[in-house]
């Protein structure tokens, strides 16, 4: 046989993964009962015993011991194991920022749009440590008009491995004003949207982030008369 | 002819055992590799590869339905059925989008106003998102026997998001606790109460209500 032939024979859809083994490479590792900090330790593994890898819940890891006991071990701790290839697991450093690279990223925040109410969502996904894109989903609920606002925009984050990382961002889209109903009927508006914004990210834990954010919005509206709208935000910021 | 004959097997059968001793030597080859001690060294049993964090599968994501009552001040207590997706981003932190739908009741100066109507039947129709932040305290477990158990854990959350009704949008905060139950790894039940905090001017001017839900669900990991 040809050693350049591909080998079909290994080819299964419904094939169970190969199971992901590791060997303890510390004097002991911790096994607790329950995915969390606070469940009891009611078992250790040992230098050079295997251990199998079932799945992941949070930075907990469900883990099978060769003797068939099931329990969980930090995320951490992998650093403590040898792969089959004798390396270390590759389970990268949470506080790096390459560690973000690569990631979408969820955020909702909370604030004010013009003495409005505001709620947005925003999607985004981050390219390099420093640049990323999202799109925006915003909707302000005010006392005189509610309004919806779709745009897309990129960020630029100048030090992505400070604690408290400031960042800044442009986007463009289009923002839709439907007056309130109680009020004397007056029409729907659909205008353009230019943002300009200002924030910051700050770490809590792995790759869960608090962030704030101040906009200028520049809305181009039919009448010839440009208005400019200032905004704040604080919420949060998931990596996943 | 004759001699024409034998030539003919005679190179064919050179050409067979040619291309047979080929193979066999190829095949011995591939056998002494395996034989040789050093090959035993250079090719273990386990496929040298590296173990990846994405190699493992994840569980952080969560889909849940529940059923409860909902309580709006004015407007009476009713069914409410939502759906919720929460991501967990810490074995204390989590978020959770939320969805529900209900009615409202008529108030009481529409039941004594003989006929009056506030709102239209289609206006009666309420339904409400948010997204929330929750923290797990108090992380616990419940043994049946010696060894079997089942964890929980009693979480906080606030958020905010919006309630339709009455062709409007409100904006809403909403505040709420509840009780998780793992029945396996992948399955909780989900006992909680939920405030939602909100301003209508349906009776002319604005009005804060608070309005409390209590409901019981059930979701999955994956």
């Amino acid at each position: 046989m040809s050693a350049s032939a591909i080998d079909f024979s290994d080819f299964n859809l419904f094939k169970k993964d190969e199971p992901l083994v590791v060997t303890v490479n510390d004097a002991y590792i911790n096994v607790h009962n329950g995915a969390g900090g606070g469940y009891p330790i009611f078992h250790v593994v040992e230098r050079g015993e295997k251990i199998t890898l079932l799945k992941m819940y949070t930075e907990w890891i469900k883990i099978q011991t060769e003797r068939g006991v099931t329990g969980w071990i930090n995320r951490s701790d992998m650093a403590l194991t040898l792969g089959p290839d004798g390396e270390k697991p590759d389970f990268p450093d949470t506080k790096k920022a390459d560690y973000l690279v690569d990631r979408f990223e969820f955020s909702a925040g909370y604030g004010d749009f013009d003495g409005a109410k505001s709620f947005d969502l925003n999607l985004g996904y981050r390219f390099t440590k420093n640049l990323s894109t999202e799109i925006r989903f915003a909707q302000n609920t005010g006392q005189y008009s509610d309004s919806k606002i779709l745009a897309i925009g990129i960020n630029h984050q100048p030090f992505p491995d400070w604690y408290v990382s400031p960042y800044i961002g442009i986007a463009a889209g289009k923002i839709a004003t439907t007056p309130s109903t109680t009020l004397i009927e007056s029409e729907d508006r659909n205008d353009n949207l230019f943002q300009a914004s200002l924030g910051a990210y700050v770490h809590i834990t792995g790759r869960f982030f608090l962030r704030a954010e101040i906009t200028n919005d520049y809305i181009t509206t039919s009448n010839n008369s440009n208005e400019e709208v200032k905004e704040w935000k604080v919420g949060f910021s998931v990596f996943f | 002819m004759e001699s024409r004959i034998q030539r003919i097997f005679l190179i064919s059968i050179l050409l067979i055992t040619a291309a047979a001793t080929s193979l066999s030597v190829r095949a011995d080859e591939q056998k002494s590799a395996d034989d040789d001690e050093l090959g035993k060294i250079i090719t273990p049993d386990l496929k040298r590869r590296t173990i990846k964090e994405s190699d493992l599968d994840t569980e952080n994501f969560e889909l849940g339905l529940y059923y409860g009552l909902l309580t709006i001040e004015d407007f009476g207590t009713n069914e409410v059925s939502g759906v919720t997706f929460a991501y967990h981003i810490t074995e204390r932190f989590f978020t959770e989008a939320a969805f529900g739908i209900s009615q409202l009741q008529k108030t009481s100066w529409e039941l004594l106003g003989g006929g009056a109507q506030l709102l239209t039947d289609e206006q009666r129709d309420l339904n409400y998102y948010n997204l929330s932040l929750g923290y797990n305290v108090l992380p616990g477990q419940v043994y049946v026997t010696k060894k079997f158990h089942f964890d929980t854990n009693i979480y906080f959350l606030a958020g905010a998001g919006n309630t339709h009704f009455a062709d409007k949008n409100y904006f809403t905060y909403n505040f709420g606790a509840g009780l998780r139950f793992y029945s396996t790894d992948w399955l909780s039940i989900d006992l909680s109460m939920r405030e939602y905090a909100f301003t209508h001017d349906l009776f002319g001017k604005d009005k804060d209500t608070n309005n409390l839900e209590g409901r019981l669900g059930v979701s999955i990991f994956f």
